[in-house]
C-alpha cells in the first residue's frame, strides 16, 4: 500500500509541472501587456518601461520561466494587478473557502447517492426505482445554475429560513454553517445523479456474483449481505467515478460559488479573468488544477484501499 | 464497441429500425419530440420569432409573460420569447461546433494511434494528459488568453472532447484493424490512406457518432455554464446561459427572466441525455435484452 501510495505521488510530479508551464504560458499568451495593465491606463511610456524592467519582463523566456518556478515553489505568485495585493494570500483564504464547500457537499452528498443507488438496486423494476434512475437523468441534465437560483429563491427569498449571499465564518459555527447550506445542497444535487445510477448499476452486478449467492446460502441476513458482501464490492466502480466526477463538481462549485457570492477560487478566478487581473487569474487556476490533481490522488488511494488487487500489484 | 455487432435488421434500415426501436418507448417518443421542437425553433427563428431578439423597447420593460409577450419582457424590453429561439440556434451551435472539432481531430488521432503504432504511446499519452483536467480549467485558460466569447467556449469544448474521442476512435479502430479485409486491402497493396478512409473510417463511424450524441448534452450544458459565468458569448448576442445570467439583478421580482432560458436549457438537455441513453441500450447488443 506504501509503496502504491508513493509511486502514485510521484506519478503526480509531471502533471504537476505541466500545470506550472500551463500556467507561465497563461501569462505569455495574453495579448494584454501586465506592465501596462499595472501601470494604469494614463502612464507614459518610460513608466511603463520601468515596470516591466522591475517585473523582469525584459529577461529572455526560459529565464522568466525557471524564475516563475521558484517564485511558485516558494508560494510567490505575484501581486494583483488589480489591488496590488500578493496572490498567495488571495488564493488562500479563497482555497479554504472551496474546500469548505466541496467537503461539505461530499459529506451529505456521497452517503445519500449511495444509499439511493441501494434502495433502488434493492427494489429493481418497481416504481422507486424509476423514479430515482429518472430523478438521476434529470439531475444530470440540469444547469448548475437552475439549481442553484431556484434554492435561492425558494429557501432564501420566499421563506427566508436560510442566507444566500457570502459566507458566515468557520464552518464549526451555527452561522457559518448556515451560510453553507444552500451552496453545498445546490453543489451536492448534481453529484447525486450520476453516483447513485453508477452505485445501482454495480450493486445489480455484484448481488448477482457467487460470493453473495454463496453468503445467502450460508443462511446470513439479507442487510449483512448486502451490506458487508455487497456494497464493498459494488464500491469500487463507484469510486472510479467519484474520480470521474470531480472534474464535473469543480465546474459546479465555480457556478455555485459566484452565484452564491462564496469567496471561493472559483468566483476568484472568474473575476479575475473578467477584469484581467492575468497573475490571480493564473494563480486561480493553478490552485484549482492542484486540488484537483489532489483529490484525484486521494480518490486513487481511497481505490487502492477498497480494492486488495490494486495493491497486490 | 457496437459497430460490428449490429444486427442484420440494422444493416439493412439503421434509420427505420432505429425510429421503430425507440417508438417502442413512450419516454423516448416524448423526449424526441421535445428535441424535434426544441430544434425546429431553432432553425425557423428568424422566420418564427414574434419580435427582433435585438430591439430594446425601454418602455416594455421586465414585463410577466402574456398574450403579447408569451414569456415576458427581459430588463431592456426585448421579447424574451424570440431571444430565446435566437439564444438556442447559438446554444446548439456552439454544441455541434465543439463536437465537430473535438470530434474530427479525435477521429483522426485515435485512427493514427491505432494504424502506426509507433505514434500509440506518444498519442495516446498527450491524449491522456489533456483528460486529465476538467473541462471547465480549460474554459477559464483559454477565455483568459483569448478574453471572453464564442471562440473561447468552442476552443475549450473542442479540447476536452478531442481525448475521449481519440480513445473511442482508437478502441474500434483496433477492432477493424484486426478483421481480414483489412489484411487482404494490405495484401493487394492498398494505400495506408485509402486502406484508412475507405475501409477502417467508415466501419467506426457509428460508434463514434453515438458517443458524441451522448457527448453533445454535456457540451451543451458547459458552453451554456461558461456563458453564464460571463466567459462565453457576450451581450447583446442572445445565447440562453447569458441570458439566464443578465437576469439575476432582478431575480426576486422578474425570476422568469432567468428560469425561462435555464429550463429551456434543462429540456434541450434532458431530451438529449434520455435519447442518447436510449440509442446506447438499442444499439449495445450487450443490453438488449
Amino acid at each position: 500500500m506504501l509503496r502504491y501510495a508513493v509511486q502514485r505521488l510521484l506519478l503526480a510530479v509531471p502533471v504537476t509541472l505541466g500545470v506550472l508551464l500551463i500556467g507561465f504560458i497563461l501569462l505569455n499568451l495574453v495579448p494584454s501587456d501586465p506592465a501596462t495593465v499595472r501601470a494604469g491606463p494614463s502612464a507614459s511610456a518610460e513608466v511603463i518601461a520601468q515596470i516591466r524592467t522591475e517585473m523582469g519582463l525584459d529577461r529572455p523566456l526560459w529565464e522568466q520561466f525557471l524564475r516563475y518556478v521558484g517564485n511558485v515553489l516558494s508560494g510567490d505568485l505575484g501581486t494583483s494587478l488589480v489591488n496590488n495585493m500578493p496572490v498567495t494570500e488571495e488564493l488562500s483564504r479563497a482555497f479554504g473557502a472551496t474546500l469548505e464547500l466541496v467537503v461539505l457537499c461530499l459529506l451529505w452528498a456521497l452517503p445519500s447517492a449511495i444509499l439511493l443507488g441501494m434502495f433502488a438496486a434493492s427494489r429493481r423494476g418497481t416504481l422507486w426505482d424509476r423514479l430515482i434512475m429518472g430523478g438521476s437523468v434529470a439531475g444530470v441534465s440540469l444547469p448548475v445554475f437552475l439549481i442553484g437560483m431556484t434554492l435561492l429563491w425558494v429557501f432564501g427569498y420566499k421563506l427566508q429560513v436560510l442566507p444566500f449571499t457570502g459566507r458566515g465564518g468557520p464552518l464549526w459555527t451555527v452561522d457559518g454553517l448556515r451560510h453553507a447550506i444552500l451552496p453545498s445542497v445546490c453543489l451536492g444535487l448534481i453529484f447525486i445523479g450520476p453516483v447513485a445510477r453508477m452505485t445501482r448499476t454495480s450493486m445489480l452486478e455484484t448481488l448477482k456474483a457467487d460470493h453473495v449467492r454463496t453468503a445467502r446460502a450460508k443462511g446470513l441476513s439479507e442487510r449483512v449481505v448486502i451490506f458487508r458482501h455487497g456494497l464493498r464490492n459494488a464500491l469500487i466502480p463507484v469510486t472510479t467515478l467519484v474520480g470521474l466526477q470531480i472534474g464535473y463538481l469543480l465546474g459546479g462549485a465555480i457556478v455555485t460559488e459566484t452565484i452564491f457570492s462564496w469567496p471561493g477560487v472559483g468566483r476568484l478566478a472568474v473575476g479575475a479573468i473578467v477584469a484581467n487581473d492575468i497573475p490571480v487569474a493564473q494563480g486561480a487556476i493553478i490552485a484549482l488544477s492542484l486540488g484537483f490533481i489532489a483529490m484525484n490522488l486521494i480518490v486513487d488511494l481511497l481505490y487502492a484501499a477498497l480494492d486488495p488487487r490494486v495493491q497486490a500489484k | 464497441m457496437t459497430s460490428h455487432a449490429s444486427t442484420p435488421a440494422a444493416d439493412a434500415r439503421p434509420a427505420r429500425y432505429l425510429l421503430a426501436a425507440l417508438g417502442r418507448d413512450p419516454v423516448s417518443c416524448i423526449a424526441l419530440a421535445m428535441l424535434t421542437t426544441l430544434f425546429l425553433c431553432a432553425a425557423l427563428a428568424p422566420w418564427l420569432a414574434p419580435y427582433d431578439p435585438l430591439q430594446i423597447n425601454m418602455s416594455r420593460v421586465l414585463q410577466s409573460p402574456s398574450l403579447d409577450h408569451v414569456f415576458g419582457t427581459d430588463g431592456q424590453g426585448r421579447d424574451i420569447f424570440s431571444r430565446s429561439m435566437f439564444g438556442l440556434r447559438v446554444t446548439i451551435m456552439l454544441g455541434f461546433a465543439a463536437i465537430f472539432v473535438g470530434g474530427t481531430i479525435g477521429t483522426l488521432v485515435g485512427l493514427l494511434a491505432a494504424f502506426y503504432p509507433r505514434t500509440d504511446t506518444l498519442l495516446m499519452r498527450l491524449m491522456d494528459i489533456i483528460l486529465s483536467f476538467p473541462a471547465i480549467l480549460f474554459g477559464l485558460a483559454v477565455a483568459a488568453i483569448i478574453g471572453s466569447g464564442t471562440t473561447a467556449v468552442i476552443i475549450a469544448l473542442s479540447v476536452s472532447t478531442t481525448p475521449l474521442v481519440a480513445r473511442i476512435a482508437r478502441g474500434a479502430a483496433l477492432m477493424v484493424l484486426a478483421q481480414d479485409y483489412v489484411s487482404s486491402g494490405r495484401a493487394i497493396g492498398l494505400h495506408d490512406w485509402t486502406l484508412l478512409r475507405r475501409y477502417v473510417l467508415p466501419n467506426c463511424v457509428s460508434t463514434i457518432v453515438v458517443f458524441l450524441t451522448l457527448r453533445l448534452g454535456q457540451a451543451i450544458l458547459l458552453g451554456a455554464s461558461l456563458s453564464f459565468l460571463g466567459l462565453g458569448t457576450q451581450p447583446p448576442t442572445p445565447e440562453l446561459g447569458t441570458m439566464a445570467a443578465q437576469g439575476i439583478g432582478f431575480f426576486f421580482f422578474a425570476p422568469h427572466v432567468t428560469l425561462i432560458p435555464s429550463v429551456t436549457i434543462f429540456l434541450l438537455v434532458l431530451s438529449m441525455n434520455i435519447l442518447g441513453d436510449s440509442l446506447r441500450d438499442i444499439l449495445d447488443p450487450r443490453l438488449r435484452s
